[in-house]
Formats: structure tokens, sequence, C-alpha cells
């Protein structure tokens, strides 16, 4: 045990003085703020001012929809109308969008059976935010033609269609707490950004140290004087030390950011996370297990490697489990307890990442936390046992890559 | 007093490849051994099997009376062929840590650190990063780290190589003082001439297989004195004496190989006729000839 610690110091050591830990303890913040300034600012406080045209047969419901659609400040549509419309304005309408004149229209028409019918045409594909409006007031506009012709008094149409502002709270620890999908949002992915950065990029650390090792041949002179799990289990407390230092510098950081009077006012209130103690904890043991698990499998894989480019290519293991966590980032914020979260938060690689999400989202029952943290310390321990044998003898070997059925002897070996 | 390391029929294959089969020997204290062999021959295997790095597939391994166990490693100071330093931390920081390792405090550790740097002369790296000495500096660092915590048993795998020849005649009188001062020292080097002078005790192993053993005076008695060397001005014709099997004359210097059992002094009255000798030294053959001799027939 003496010589454990006595290798995990020196590994603390060297990368906590290392320019490496201070870059990245300042550089990740800012990068990271920095994504979610080019995400949330833009949409904002800067989104493009839009021209539209209304192209129906009916003016009163042209000019309702005009007024809605104006009404909306955030949406930034200048809107203007056409009626009555025929097929022929249709193909003008299309002229004025070559010329970029207008950006879009909105063709309101009756269909065959009675029924509107409702299209946008627009320049930009993919416009989700101009469409989910659309949707909306045109909606709500046409129920309001429609109830007028039911035959009630336009003047009653206006309070029973009246919009009602839904304020989401949240169920936690007993109570109520002030709660939006952009906290949500915002919350979950950071979690999961720090989980993913530093589970991974620790995890490669290990494997990187191992080969650094092996290129200046330390390795021997260590072994005549320590085992070889003792040289991992040192070099695997060390770095996931220095990894829980930056995430608890992290941790305090954002803690003093977010109470400051600067971010209260930038994120209005809305978007300010909850974070409880019990889900920083969480956050931590997430990451000690998550980092024990990468950084197993990448010293196993780099003492079969000479060079840090060979080490390179075994990098998709650990961006694949990465990859298929943040594809179901949106899918778990909106159902965190359907049967694929559950799922995926149980797959050892995704558990780290995506039960960050779903702590976001909705703290998950206890038993399901239990039980991806024992398959997630199982997993572990099935990685550590092959790669500690693996490590065993690859650290010794010198000169080419092994391949797979020389892994397989090692293990024999060892 | 028991041997500071006893191996016993030792075996160890990889695969199909025999890295040593059927080795045996022991070293005692105060004496220095050399296992002697060229490239790939199943020295360093046969290193390795000794301090527990590899395990052998048969045989047994005794380190200072005792069946090997780890603990018997704070006792031993080895100097691998491949050898390395981390190449970030600071000297002394590096020998401390290394002194740790093998069972000393820190304050012991720093000390013996200190003492060894100023006797080898490198008071002035002892802050800086590795990555900033010379190669010869860091070979003296590990050196140091070898012999820090005092180690009964010393093996050094090729510890001359790459070593100028002021660093090695250091390396050289170091360990002629550690043997004074009673330790056992293995040597293990391909470059035979180089520990011929210093070891009492060889083994000579080829292919995996020790194929010559034994003290060092008493494998060289086993073989005729049958080289001469001569140092003369004047006619070499006397290198054409039927004793004279073959020669290589440098100009005033010459070496020569005698045909079995001929007559030495023969040949010493012939040049003293034809020529001014300064020196005529009859020579025992070189540790490298006796394996040559040994081993020729099976190459």
């Amino acid at each position: 045990m003496r010589n454990i610690l006595l290798i995990a110091r020196r590994e603390y050591l060297e990368q906590i003085r290392g320019k490496a830990f201070r870059i990245t303890t300042i550089m990740i913040p800012v990068v990271f703020a920095g994504i979610m300034a080019v995400m949330i600012l833009p949409s904002k406080y800067w989104t493009t001012q839009k021209d539209i045209v209304v192209a129906a047969q009916n003016p009163a419901l042209a000019a309702r929809l005009q007024q809605q659609l104006s009404a909306d400040k955030d949406a930034k549509l200048t809107v203007g109308v056409l009626v009555p419309a025929t097929e022929a304005d249709r193909a003008k309408l299309h002229a004025e969008m070559d010329a970029k004149k207008i950006d879009g229209f909105l063709w309101v028409a009756a269909g065959a059976d009675g029924k509107d019918d409702v299209t946008y045409v627009s320049r930009s594909a993919g416009d989700f935010t101009t469409d989910d409006r659309l949707d909306n007031d045109v909606n709500h506009a046409l129920v309001e033609r429609r109830l007028v012709t039911k035959g009630i008094p336009a003047a009653e149409v206006g309070p029973l269609t009246h919009r009602v502002d839904i304020t989401t709270m949240v169920y936690r620890n007993g109570k109520e707490e002030p709660s939006s999908a952009l906290s949500t949002l915002f919350f979950g992915e950071a979690m999961a950004f720090l989980l993913t950065f530093t589970v991974v990029m620790y995890g490669m650390n290990v494997g990187r140290s191992v080969i650094q090792e092996k290129t200046s041949r330390i390795f021997e002179v260590m072994l005549s004087t320590v085992k070889s799990t003792d040289m991992l289990a040192g070099k695997l407390i060390g770095i996931g030390a220095v990894g829980l230092t930056q995430i608890l510098i992290w941790i305090v950081l954002g803690a003093v950011l977010l109470s400051s009077a600067f971010v209260e006012k930038w994120l209005s209130g809305e978007a300010k996370p909850q974070v409880s103690g019990v889900e920083i904890l969480l956050l931590c043991i997430y990451f000690l297990l998550g980092y024990a698990l990468y950084s197993a499998l990448f010293a196993g894989l780099a003492a079969t490697c000479d060079t840090e480019q060979e080490l390179q290519q075994y990098a998709p293991l650990a961006a694949v489990p990465v990859w298929l966590s943040f594809g179901m980032f949106i899918y778990i914020l909106g159902n965190p307890n359907s049967i694929w979260s559950v799922l995926i938060s149980m797959f050892p690689p995704c558990a780290p990442i995506t039960m960050a999400f779903r702590f976001s989202a909705q703290f998950p029952p206890l038993w399901q936390i239990a039980l991806s943290l024992a398959l997630l310390a199982v997993s572990i321990y099935i990685v550590l046992w092959l790669s500690s044998r693996v490590y065993r003898v690859g650290i010794l070997m010198y000169g080419k890559r092994a391949t797979l059925p020389e892994m397989i002897r090692w293990l024999r070996y060892s | 007093m028991p041997p500071v390391v006893a191996l016993s029929h030792i075996s160890k294959s990889y695969e199909s490849k025999v890295a040593v089969e059927d080795l045996s020997l022991q070293i005692e204290p105060g004496s220095m051994f050399g296992l002697l062999g060229p490239n790939g021959s199943g020295k360093t295997s046969s290193i390795r099997m000794m301090i527990g790095i590899t395990m052998p597939d048969s045989g047994s391994v005794s380190l200072f009376g005792k069946p090997y166990a780890r603990e018997s490693l704070k006792r031993v100071g080895y100097l691998p062929e491949e050898r390395g330093l981390y190449k970030k931390m600071k000297v002394m920081e590096q020998l401390v840590f290394m002194g740790e390792l093998r069972g000393l405090d820190k304050v012991t550790a720093g000390k013996r650190a200190h003492e060894w740097c100023e006797k080898l002369q490198i008071m002035e790296a002892v802050q800086k990063k590795t990555e900033e000495l010379s190669k010869g500096m860091q070979q003296k660092i590990q050196f140091i780290a070898t012999l820090m915590h005092d180690p009964e048993l010393v093996v050094m795998d090729e510890p001359f190589s790459g070593l100028d020849p002021v660093n090695a005649s250091l390396l050289q009188d170091t360990l002629i003082e550690l043997k004074k001062a009673g330790k056992a020292i293995l040597f293990s080097t391909h470059r035979m001439d180089q520990v011929e002078k210093m070891c009492d005790t060889i083994c000579l192993i080829h292919r995996g297989h020790p194929v010559l053993q034994g003290g060092m005076r008493e494998v060289k008695s086993r073989y005729e004195r049958d080289h001469v060397a001569i140092d003369f001005e004047g006619d070499a014709g006397f290198l054409q004496h039927p004793a004279v099997e073959s020669f290589k004359n440098y100009g005033g210097y010459a070496e020569i190989k005698l045909r079995p059992h001929a007559d030495a002094q023969d040949l010493l009255r012939t040049a003293i006729a034809k020529a001014k000798i300064f020196r005529f030294e009859l020579m025992e053959p070189s540790l490298e000839e006796i394996f040559i001799r040994t081993v020729g027939g099976e190459d």
C-alpha cells in the first residue's frame, strides 16, 4: 500500500504542477461558457428580422393573422398581407422570394372538404422557432374565426381564447422550485460536458502516461521494486485525484459565479440551475467510476502500444459511448423514465453521462442509481482484471503494437 | 554464509522460443559474478527471473538463502539494460522517490541522495529536471538510484553501454569499493573484455544454455597460454617460426597465436636473434576467445 501511495503522489504532483492542468482548469469552463453563449445569446438577442406575407382569400382572417404575428415581438416578423390571393399570386410570391424581397409566405386556403389548408413556404428549411410560432398563431386565429362563424360574438371570442402562460415548477426534495426547460437543458448539458470531458480526458491521460513510461524505459527499473499491479493502481489513483481536484475547483468556481450578481442578471433567474448536494456527490462518484472504467481500459491498451499515435487509434472506444449518450440527450430530458432512458443509463460506458442528463430532468429512483453504480463497479472489476494482465506483460514489450491474438496470449502468461 | 543468489535449474520459454534452459548458478557475498554471452543469449531473461519480474517455467530461485519473496527486493539494486528516468522530475525528487520505493524514509533518502551526488560530482544538477541533463549525467543518476538504498546484491545489466571512459572508470571504482564492503555484484554483458579483469566467477551463456561456468582463474587455467604479445624493432622474420600458427603484425607490435604445445621459449630466442625485443608476453586466452572456442562448433 505504501508503494501505491508513493506512486499516486508522484503522479498527482507531476500532473498538478504541469502546464496542461492549469490551462485546462481555466480554459475548459471558458470554452464551455463560450459554447453556451453561442447557443443561447444569438437566438435571444441577435435573431434577424424576417419579412413574410400572409396570402389568404378571407380578408378578416388575413388581418387577424397579421395582427397576431406582428404582436409577437420575439419573433421579429414583418408581416404583409395579400388578399384575395389567387394561384397567379403564388407564382408572384415565388418571384419575390427569388428576388429575396420576402423570406416566406403563409398560404391560407379553404380545402375541398371545407377545412382550412395552411402552408408556410420559406427560403430556409429547419427554422424551428418560426415554424413553431406560426403554428401557434395560425391555429389561434383559425379557432377565433371558427368560433365567430358558429355565432359567438366577436367581442366574446377574445376572452375565450385568451392565452395562459404556464409557470413551470419542479418538485424536488419535498418542495416546489421554479424551473424551466432552458435551465434543465443548461444544467444537463453542463454536467454531461463536465463528466465527458474529465472521464475521457483523464482516462486517456492514464494511457498517455503509460506510453511515456514505456518510451522512457522506466518500467523495468520500477518493476524491480514494485509490483505491476501496484504501479497501475498508483497511477489510476494519482491521476484520478487530479481529475477530482479539477472538478472540485470548477464546482467551487461555479458556485461562486452562480451566486454573483452578474450571472444573476445575465441568466434572468430563469436558466439558473438548481443543484443539490446529493447531486454533486453523485456527480463525483460517477466521475470516479467512469474514470476508473476508461482509465483501466486505456492503461491496458496503452501497454500494448509503443507510441501515442498508436494509442489514438483506440480513441473511438471512448468516443462511441459519448456520441451515443449525447445522441440520446434530448430524448432523455423529455423522457427521463422511459425504458430506453433507463436502459442506456444502466449501460456502464454510457452511465455517467446519461445519468447526468437524468439528474437534470428528474431525479431517478434510488434503486436505478444503485443498480447503475453496481453495474459500473462490476464492469470496472472485469476491465481492470483484464487490463492489469495485459499491462504486466505489455509494459516490457517494445517494438510494435500488439495484435489481438498476442494480447490473448499475454492474458494466459499472467 | 548462504549464497546471495541461488538459481536452481531454471528454464523459461516464450511460445516456441527457449529463452533460458536449465540454468543453475550461485553468487557469494563479496564477489563479482559475470553473466556473459552475446546479445539474445538469455542473460536478461535470467536476471528478470532472478528478481521476480518474470517467473521461471521450472526450477527455483533463492535470494539471501530463502526462496524468492518480493520482500527480498529491498536488498537488491537493479540497473536494467533498458533503464530510464522520469523526465519531468527534478533529480533530487527523483532520487528521494526511488529511495522511498526501496524502503527508505524520506529524510534518509534525501541524505543518501545528497551524499551520492556529492561523491559523483553532480551537485549542480540536483535541482534540474532530468530532461535537461546530458546522457552521461542521467546515467550517474540511474547509478545512484540503484545503489542509494545500500543493497546487498547489485545486479547490473550491460552497465557500461553508452558510458564514456571517465564515467565507466568511476563506475568500476565504485563497484570495486562495494565488493570490498562485502556486497555481491552481478554483471551481465556481451562485452566480455570489459568485465574480464573484475569478475571472480563467470557463467558463459549461449542460446539460453550455460556453456561454461566457474571461477575466473579456474576457467582460464583450463586453457593453454597460447597467445604471445610482442613489441619489437627490426626484422619481423621470426613470425615465420614453425611455432607460429597465425599472427597479426601491426609493425613494431604483433599478436601471435602459437600451435598446440609449441615451444614459446624457442620462438623468443629466434626473435631476439632477429630483432630488438621490448616485450614478450605469453598471454592466456581472453574470455571472448574462450567463448568462441566453446561455442564455435555450434555455429
